[in-house]
């Protein structure tokens, strides 16, 4: 791990396994696109390269669930993943939670496993816990990068977010598909969803509707939909669930496999746009993003032209810098 | 005055009884909580205790029967008789209670998860005995709060964990009118950390909460509901400050007599007493120096009986070498010793209440009771003990004052003898001797105990089994009282894990809150600074964080130590995945693989240490991780065993006396510089 020559040689070898969903194969791999040491990203396009010269290649969708702490995302993850696993023999699912971390020491409290129930040595689950960094919850610097990887090895990647805030709209972006999960609350709920969160998401997960005043919950949200997003052509979901009780489920995961089977791809190219542009605004500022707007052609269109993402991005760095 | 003739028999000094004759008063019941190996084994122990002057039985189960598991289940086959005694049928309640009079018996059971289950075994012998039922008297602890909050035997959601507890008040009060159904520990709270104000906060609200929902089930009539009162009883914690603890125990029973008069308005005084039980503190015993835990045990002992208002109703004792491991026979009869020569050789028992009257005393017990009282408010304000533990809220006051106590003594501003201050010392010869001092399990007792397991199944009626579980789990579902399915799949012989996995299927298994969040630990200045610069830097080497699998293999639930460790990890810069508890060897390992991880950090306190980190190392090599994932492990590992863990791989082993977080840390981010300098 230690040693980016020991990788290179161990690549082909790696994403061999990684397809046969080999869980160190895999989790080496995802290290290499957490990775943001200098060389990284040569050995990136090079795995991404082998994987795309599949006959078949995979195409994962990708479903965010986002939702305040508390509000039993865990719990329903780990409900809803082992459901869709064993009604489906031939679905894969890999998971990715990320967790804030600590602005002082850097360090981060990733408890998300403690509340999912694993099938043990089931390979077409896994399990990835993400650290936010310094970023402002949500996702974290390489949430992007993994799910490269990961919709080209799995059917379906959960991400899995605390969120609140504006790494609503990155959750949006990155994924096909975003739920937001909530509890049961009194008038503070609907104050937050006056907030700006509501008018992110796909869908919405009422959680915890076994407690006595879900129902109130689900009129008071299904009303400041209508106030706060009046221009959607139809009801948006609202799904009613107990991870408890496992009431409800059978409806979200019927939903979700939907979403699952679709045939997609699609986002990828401008998940990668959305991504390089803001890549290049991190690493270069306003004036990087100017640069590529009024010089490049935008983001897509350069993406694009330069051959993929990581050429993209050495075309930009040694251009920009 | 010279000439006045003594008052016999009505001085102030003397106890009397309704004649006016002096009386000593009759001593507390003496046990020792014990029980290994096997039924066989244990019941050899039983009646050699109750031989040398023993007068109740406190039984200690081993942790695939408290958690509701088979001997032969893969997640128990490691525990099997190390902490207690497996019971996986009414056979071995047979075995166990091998000429032993039921009848006659106090039995306490320190049995929660399954309480229900051991019941319904104890019933189920006493029937097969021929025994009145009625005549059964003693104890199943049946406190799932605490199970929660700190010591992890639990098995259902806190809702049905309640429900499981009625029924149990609901089936004694008229069928075993001396039982008692439950007791409410703050044991544990203690030995989680709890401070006085807090232990008697949270094991009133507890009992309180109980109340309500006894009441809010209307199976009672006004008078049946005023005698159940009568039957809650408690199961405390003695500390080593103890003059604070005999004042929490004279607070305990005035608010317990204010709280059923007020606010369930029992009028009789007897249905109103404060009732308890008692083990003494095992928290303070160290590892160093353990020969000192003897005066220790003393001194807790005389903060729960020197008070005659606010003495034990029975009183267990741990052993010296609690901290090194489990007691052997005779630490345990050295405990007992100390009991015997309280009660019997003192004078102790001559006196009524030796504090009435002291002005201190009374300010220190009014203080202490207006403290709970504000945290009772807070804790029905939420909603009761349900709400508290679901939000988190009982947890995290927990492990912030176990981080506080760590810090203390860290700083030295707590003291522990041999610990922190005079730790030089000569070597203790009571750890010499050919078996070093400590308990050992002897191995072939796991496979009698699967092989008389094997034996009852197949003996068994296989129809009458089947049928037993099914009625039990129509019971579950409707909502119908338990207990009598239960004792007919006891009478049946069904299997401990057949019965509570019946009973996960219909009512789910229960994860609680880590407590984890919101912890404040004493670890700052330079060290932690140089060491969060060093772990940075690490971070640019390896590509990464550091990252830490910490986890709990096995099924010893006793989280705090593994909480603090994750929580100090993250602090100096570890991203830290926390596994949880009662987790098998190979999801640990499971999870350390997709995680990537550096190093696995894994606490065991069961005594199981060799065999669990065997298996997570054969685990590692399956994944061909072995040389990736360093492991480290910590918990109560005697030195003789260090070397075997070594040679198993394992690059650190930490004990109790590593008390000391920043020490421990760099020595965890030393392991890994290590590892990825090798590779």
């Amino acid at each position: 791990m230690a040693s980016l020559d020991s990788i290179e040689q161990d690549l082909p070898r790696l994403v061999h396994e990684a397809q046969q969903l080999d869980k160190m194969a895999v989790s080496r791999l995802i290290s290499l696109f957490e990775d943001d040491r200098l060389g990284t990203a040569e050995l990136r396009s090079q795995a991404l390269g082998l994987l795309d010269s599949r006959p078949e290649p995979t195409s994962g969708t990708i479903l965010g669930l986002t939702g305040t702490p508390g509000s039993g995302k865990s719990s329903l993850l780990s409900r809803i993943t082992v459901d869709l696993l064993a009604a489906h023999s031939s679905l894969s699912i890999a998971v990715l939670a990320v967790d804030p971390s600590s602005q002082v020491s850097g360090g981060a409290l990733l408890g998300d496993r403690t509340r999912m129930r694993y099938l043990p040595s089931e390979n077409r689950l896994f399990f990835r816990s993400q650290a936010s960094q310094t970023d402002l919850g949500g996702l974290g610097p390489s949430s992007f990068q993994v799910c490269r990887l990961l919709t080209r090895l799995f059917d379906c990647v959960m991400i899995e977010t605390v969120g609140i805030g504006q790494s609503e709209a990155d959750i949006r972006h990155l994924a096909d598909r975003v739920y937001l999960v909530l509890q049961p609350l009194g008038g503070d709920e609907v104050q937050f969803l006056k907030a700006g969160i509501i008018e992110i998401p796909h869908a919405f997960i009422l959680n915890k509707s076994d407690e006595p005043t879900a129902l109130t919950s689900y009129h008071h949200l299904r009303s400041s939909l209508w106030l706060a997003r009046p221009f959607e052509s139809e009801d948006l979901p609202i799904f009613q669930t107990s991870a408890l009780t496992g009431v409800g489920l059978s409806e979200l995961e019927a939903e979700m496999l939907g979403q699952i089977q679709q045939p997609g791809g699609s986002g990828l190219t401008t998940r990668e746009a959305y991504f390089f542009d803001r890549w290049v605004h991190q690493e270069w500022g306003r004036a990087g993003g100017r640069y590529l707007a009024s010089q490049l052609g935008g983001s897509a269109a350069f993406v694009q032209q330069s051959g993929g993402y990581e050429a993209a991005q050495a075309g930009f760095s040694s251009i920009f810098g | 005055m010279t000439q006045a003739e003594p008052h016999r028999n009505t001085d102030a000094h003397l106890i009397s009884d309704d004649q006016g004759n002096a009386v000593r008063d009759r001593p507390w019941i003496i046990r020792t909580y014990s029980g290994h190996s096997s039924p066989k084994a244990s019941n050899e122990l039983y009646r050699s205790n109750l031989a040398k002057g023993q007068t109740g039985l406190s039984i200690a189960f081993d942790l695939p029967t408290q958690c509701g598991y088979d001997s032969d289940d893969p997640i128990a086959r490691p525990e099997i008789g190390k902490v207690g005694v497996p019971i996986n049928s009414l056979d071995d309640m047979h075995i166990l209670f091998d000429e032993i009079p039921i009848e006659q018996m106090n039995t306490s059971m320190t049995i929660n998860g399954t309480a229900m289950w051991l019941l319904a075994l104890y019933v189920g012998l006493a029937r097969e005995r021929g025994v009145d039922i009625a005549d059964l008297n003693g104890t199943t602890q049946n406190d799932l709060i605490k199970e929660y909050l700190a010591r992890g035997t639990y098995i259902f959601p806190p809702e049905q964990s309640q429900r499981i507890i009625a029924e149990m008040y609901e089936f004694c009060l008229e069928e075993i009118p001396s039982w008692n159904a439950s007791n409410i520990c703050s044991y544990h709270l203690q030995e989680a950390a709890a401070t006085p104000a807090q232990e008697l906060a949270f094991a009133l609200a507890n009992a309180i909460s109980l109340l309500d929902l006894l009441k809010e089930r209307g199976q009672f009539d006004d008078e049946q509901f005023e005698r159940s009162v009568g039957r809650i009883s408690f199961f405390v914690n003695a500390g080593i400050r103890f003059v604070e603890e005999m004042c929490k125990m004279r607070a305990f029973g005035e608010l317990w007599d204010e709280y059923t008069k007020d606010r369930f308005g029992v009028k009789n005084e007897k249905y109103r007493r404060f009732r308890y039980g008692v083990q003494v503190n095992s928290l303070g015993l160290t590892e160093s120096q353990p020969e000192n835990n003897a005066w220790r045990i003393l001194i807790e002992t005389l903060g729960v009986t020197l008070s005659r208002d606010a003495r034990a109703r029975a009183v267990q004792l741990p052993a010296w070498n609690e901290a090194l491991s489990l007691p052997r026979p005779w630490d345990q009869q050295w405990s007992l010793r100390l009991q015997q020569i309280l009660a019997y050789e003192t004078d102790l028992l001559e006196y009524p209440d030796i504090f009435e009257g002291s002005v201190v005393v009374r300010s220190k017990v009014d203080d202490l009771k207006a403290q709970a009282r504000e945290e009772i408010d807070r804790i029905l304000g939420m909603g009761g003990v349900i709400a508290a533990i679901d939000s988190g809220y009982m947890k995290s006051a927990l492990v912030r004052s176990m981080s506080e106590r760590m810090s203390a003594i860290n700083t030295g501003e707590q003291i522990v003898v041999g610990l922190n201050r005079w730790t030089e010392g000569i070597p203790s010869p009571l750890v010499g001797g050919e078996d070093g001092g400590i308990f050992k399990v002897d191995e072939s007792s796991a496979r009698d105990t699967i092989a008389s397991l094997n034996a009852t199944r197949a003996a068994r009626d296989p129809e009458r089994a089947a049928a037993a579980i099914a009625v039990l789990q129509e019971a579950a579902r409707s909502g119908a009282s338990m207990m009598e399915p239960s004792i007919e799949c006891a009478l049946a012989r069904v299997t401990t894990g057949e019965w509570a996995g019946a009973l996960r299927e219909v009512f789910g298994e229960y994860r609680p809150a880590t407590g984890v969040d919101g912890q404040k630990l004493s670890l700052d200045g330079e060290r932690v600074d140089a060491l969060r610069s060093r772990i940075d830097l690490l971070a640019q080497k390896l590509g990464h964080r550091p990252r830490i699998v910490v986890g709990k293999p096995g099924l010893d639930g006793h989280s705090n130590g593994a909480e603090v460790i994750a929580v100090s990890a993250r602090h100096v810069g570890f991203d830290v995945i926390y596994s949880g508890i009662r987790l098998s060897p190979d999801e640990i390992v499971q999870s350390a693989v997709e995680e990537d991880a550096d190093v696995i950090g894994a606490s065991v306190l069961s005594g199981s240490h060799v065999e669990l980190t065997q298996q997570m190392m054969d685990k590692l090599g399956e994944y061909g991780a072995g040389s990736r994932i360093a492991v480290v492990v910590g918990g109560i590992i005697p030195p003789d065993d260090f070397d075997v863990l070594f040679g198993l791989g394992v690059k650190r082993v930490f004990t109790p006396s590593d008390y000391e977080l920043i020490d421990i840390m760099e020595s965890i981010t030393e392991v890994i510089e290590a590892n990825q300098d090798t590779e």
